[in-house]
């Protein structure tokens, strides 16, 4: 906004030497694309020069070329196509060039999808390892992150694919999902940094895409199933929207309230604050004032987080903690916007033995979808069909008011009695 | 790029699938899996014939999980073991090895 | 396509551990943090039941790394943060450090690898978005070209914390929107029906799978000089692309047709009012490389707006909940139309139920 003005005059290289003298250079001229070298913001293209003309990988020049051919054509010239390493049937993202008669060496710049650690987290060890090992077999670039959680390694040829896996393979890093199965999971940073995350998540999501490994690599359902875990309903990896299984940490009890610090709050912040940023935005007015003392009244809370991200040093979640299961998350294609919908309101999750019966309840909930979805229909697409009712006969769970906004408003269904 | 067989070219496209799915026959579906290094035995041409049988039934390759499950069916065995089974058969996967030698278009997409 | 004899044997070992990649002090407290504060924009302190306290420094990233940078991303990790990073699902990098006195050190050199920091509390944080003309096999545009352009514009807002809340942006290439629902996202909007390729199409496509895929069964099977193909119901189809996804030969793209839309409103947090879904509220803006000055304008005015008038922790969904979207049109300048009335599914959910009316 206000920088706008600035932005297109404003040099942004940052220090980096460009343009002088094309001479030398390796890279052909790209003029749209050093377009997107002007402005404040670090320029990926920028990135890629430097990248290219250090290794002089030919791939790096072709794709280079090829993208400057689509910004001044408006389109896009990839296809699809297979290739995977021995005993997998997904992971590798094919990509061949439609005009390789005219950019030849960007015939061939297919993505490995790597599986990250849960939340992201990365010692320098692990990283300098995998950019050796994709420097040393691909093209150099990569992106952090996909929007399906994986890191890309963008830009390899099919005949190094096997080589550059089993040696990442080797310093412990897998293929991620693709196609019509378990796809690779995404967490929140949970109990390793934030206060609010109610469940271990990153442990759970080691062990869930660990005991679903094979149906990620040997895709066979009908359609792809995505799973996220947030430690709390701030929701911070858009479980409920981007997953068909969306994890989400929760608690059962009150809101842990630290009085001295509601005071302390108070004081700082005034009275204005607690009433117009904390009492009036509560969704289900379960707090209020009462001589002069903040008071909330657990059973109408819904647990949405608001008041304890305003007050994080004077609130914290209740004690009895867990996760509620959403389902059926997933984007536009083809039937609109679905977010997912609440199907387990509570599940404790602390020992092995409630994670184990969680991955349990997951592999009977996809094998019910496998038995009665159609192809390339989603989990929620699926139940949408066949209605809600029939996923919880078909699964053996109980309904329960949670599951739903309100009772039906219509009369039509046909009752057991 | 082309593949010879018995002395006639025939037209595959980079991923060495058939261009001109016409083209197959079993000497065509010999090359091909040479060319993937599989040694076809009388199970990949058992799956081979459920492929190109279901292709000129529906007009498509079937889904990997109609496939499994009538190798299942078959075997008597359950998905995972019929899983297995299939991607002992063809290693790099139903979809790259068996549909490519079974002369089927090469299958679309990764959304 | 021979290889030579092969030593290593798969093990299917799924995400990579997290435990070596912890920094120690976060073993240590390991669900056992109390609190949180930010101390300023882009560094985060947060502090454990232990009195440990750690700090974090945020910054942004082009999101298209290269080895290069991430190595000298792993030069500030070794020099500062003891050799930990992590990233952020808004593709910002985040050091964390015990020693306070590495914060300033660290945004220093930051700053001058030219990343800024920010991206914490009521900031526009980094855009999560698609893969593009660099290397999707379906795409209209180039999102990492429209990002830059982009946040070069909302440069400030993302260092600093003056918003009313936190803005998320998205961008997809495509009306399948991989980018996801955010507060303001730019998605591709294909106005024409497919064009279709009947020399190629019943060699690349598997006829069944394309008609299946439209949503509105438009797509019908034909013969066109001897060679089954297939043919669109123009008057049906609604131009969603799906088809183009199962078969390359339904050519949805074109460089003057394929446009862009912008919407408003997601929100995935339960904070406050439950999840929702984006409104469309502008259109028909060209796709225009390199730096699609229409599009970037055109979320100027939103953030403008919504800086100006959004209350404390209102979300732009809330915003607009609360000024109705009457008021969000005027003080944002943008034009209604009859193309913003549903027409999909569901459509009448979207209607006014009601005796509700604003002037």
């Amino acid at each position: 906004m206000e920088g706008a003005k600035g932005a297109a005059s404003k040099d942004g290289n940052q220090g980096k030497e460009v343009g002088a003298g094309n001479n030398e250079k390796f890279l052909n001229p790209t003029p749209m694309l050093d377009e997107l070298e002007k402005g404040p913001w670090p320029s990926f293209i920028s990135g890629f020069k430097e990248l290219a003309e250090r290794t002089e990988k030919p791939m790096l020049r072709g794709v280079m070329d090829q993208l400057e051919y689509s910004y001044n054509t408006k389109m896009g010239y990839w296809k699809g196509g297979l290739v995977t390493v021995d005993g997998y049937g997904a992971g590798i993202i094919t990509r061949y060039s439609m005009i390789k008669d005219k950019f030849p060496e960007a015939a061939e710049f297919h993505t490995m999808r790597i599986q990250p650690a849960p939340g992201l987290h990365y010692n320098t060890k692990m990283l300098r390892e995998l950019c050796d090992i994709w420097e040393k077999y691909g093209s150099g670039l990569i992106a952090l992150h996909g929007q399906t959680g994986d890191i890309m390694l963008q830009g390899i040829e099919q005949d190094k694919v096997q080589a550059c896996f089993d040696e990442l393979n080797q310093a412990g890093w897998d293929l991620g999902g693709a196609g019509a199965g378990m796809r690779t999971a995404v967490s929140c940073i949970g109990p390793g940094r934030c206060e609010q995350a109610c469940y271990d998540n990153l442990k759970v999501h080691l062990d869930m895409l660990r005991h679903f490994v094979g149906p990620l690599h040997r895709p066979e359902w009908n359609y792809k199933i995505k799973l996220k875990f947030s430690g709390c309903p701030n929701d911070c990896t858009n479980a409920i929207m981007r997953s068909d299984l969306a994890v989400i940490g929760t608690w059962k009890d009150a809101i842990q309230v630290e009085p001295e610090e509601v005071t302390a709050w108070v004081e700082e912040r005034g009275m204005d604050a607690l009433v117009n940023e904390v009492i009036n935005l509560c969704p289900t007015r379960a707090i209020s004032l009462r001589e002069g003392q903040m008071q909330i009244e657990s059973r109408d809370c819904v647990r949405c987080m608001h008041c304890l991200n305003v007050m994080p040093k004077a609130l914290s979640p209740g004690k009895e903690r867990g996760i509620s299961l959403l389902m059926g998350g997933k984007n536009t294609l083809k039937v609109g916007v679905n977010m997912g919908s609440m199907i387990v309101p509570f599940m404790k999750m602390e020992s092995d033995e409630d994670i184990a019966a969680f991955i349990e309840m997951v592999e009977g909930i996809i094998d019910w979808w496998d038995d009665n979805g159609l192809d390339h229909e989603r989990i929620g697409e699926t139940i949408e069909r066949v209605g809600l009712k029939l996923f919880l006969e078909g699964v053996g769970m109980e309904a329960n008011i949670n599951m739903v906004t309100r009772p039906r408003d219509n009369p039509y269904f046909k009752a057991k009695y | 790029m082309a593949i010879e067989v018995n002395g006639v070219s025939v037209e595959t496209d980079e991923n060495g699938y058939l261009v001109n799915l016409e083209d197959w026959t079993e000497d065509v579906a010999k090359i091909l899996a040479v060319g993937e290094e599989i040694e076809m035995t009388e199970e990949h041409w058992n799956l081979v014939k459920f492929l190109r049988g279901y292709y000129d039934e529906y007009q498509i390759a079937p889904a990997v999980k109609v496939l499994t499950k009538a190798i299942a069916n078959e075997n008597g065995m359950d998905k995972k073991a019929a899983s297995e089974f299939l991607y002992g058969l063809f290693p790099k996967g139903p979809g790259l090895q068996a549909c490519k030698i079974a002369g089927l278009p090469k299958p679309t997409g990764c959304v | 396509m021979s290889t030579p004899e092969k030593k290593w044997k798969t093990v299917e070992s799924g995400p990579h551990t997290y435990e070596d990649a912890l920094h120690p002090v976060v073993r240590k407290n390991y669900g056992k943090w109390k609190y949180h504060e930010i101390p300023k924009p882009g560094v985060l302190k947060h502090v454990a039941e232990s009195g440990d306290a750690i700090y974090t420094v945020r910054a942004g990233t082009p999101r298209q790394d290269t080895v290069d940078m991430l190595r000298r991303l792993c030069d500030v990790a070794d020099k500062y943060s003891d050799g930990y990073l992590r990233f952020t699902v808004r593709n910002n990098v985040e050091f964390l450090t015990p020693n306070k006195e590495n914060v300033d050190l660290m945004i220093r050199e930051l700053e001058e690898m030219g990343l800024p920091v920010g991206g914490t509390g009521m900031c526009v944080s980094s855009v999560s978005h698609t893969q593009g003309w660099l290397h999707c096999d379906i795409p209209a545009t180039d999102a990492s070209g429209v990002v830059k352009s982009m946040m070069d514009t909302v440069y400030a807002e993302f260092k600093d914390m003056q918003m009313p809340n936190k803005v998320r942006l998205s961008t997809s290439c495509c009306s399948i929107n991989c980018g996801g629902q955010a507060d303001i996202a730019v998605v591709v909007k294909h106005t024409r029906p497919p064009r279709i390729n009947h020399d190629h199409l019943s060699m690349i496509c598997e006829l069944p799978k394309a008609v299946a895929r439209c949503p509105v069964a438009a797509i019908r099977p034909t013969v066109i000089n001897g060679k089954r193909t297939l043919m669109v119901d123009e008057e049906k189809c609604i131009c969603c692309g799906a088809c183009f996804g199962a078969c390359p030969a339904m050519e949805i793209n074109h460089p003057e047709h394929s446009k862009f839309a912008i919407w408003v409103g997601g929100k995935n947090s339960n904070a406050r009012s439950k999840p929702s879904t984006m409104s469309i509220v502008a259109h028909n803006l060209p796709n225009n490389p390199p730096r699609w000055p229409e599009v970037t304008e055109v979320i100027g005015k939103i953030l403008t707006a919504y800086k100006e008038g959004g209350r404390p922790w209102e979300r732009i969904g809330e915003w607009i909940n609360r000024i109705g979207w009457k008021r969000f049109f005027e003080e944002t300048g943008l034009t209604f139309d009859e193309d913003m009335i549903d027409s999909y599914r569901h459509a009448r959910t979207t209607f006014n139920q009601s005796a509700h009316v604003r002037f």
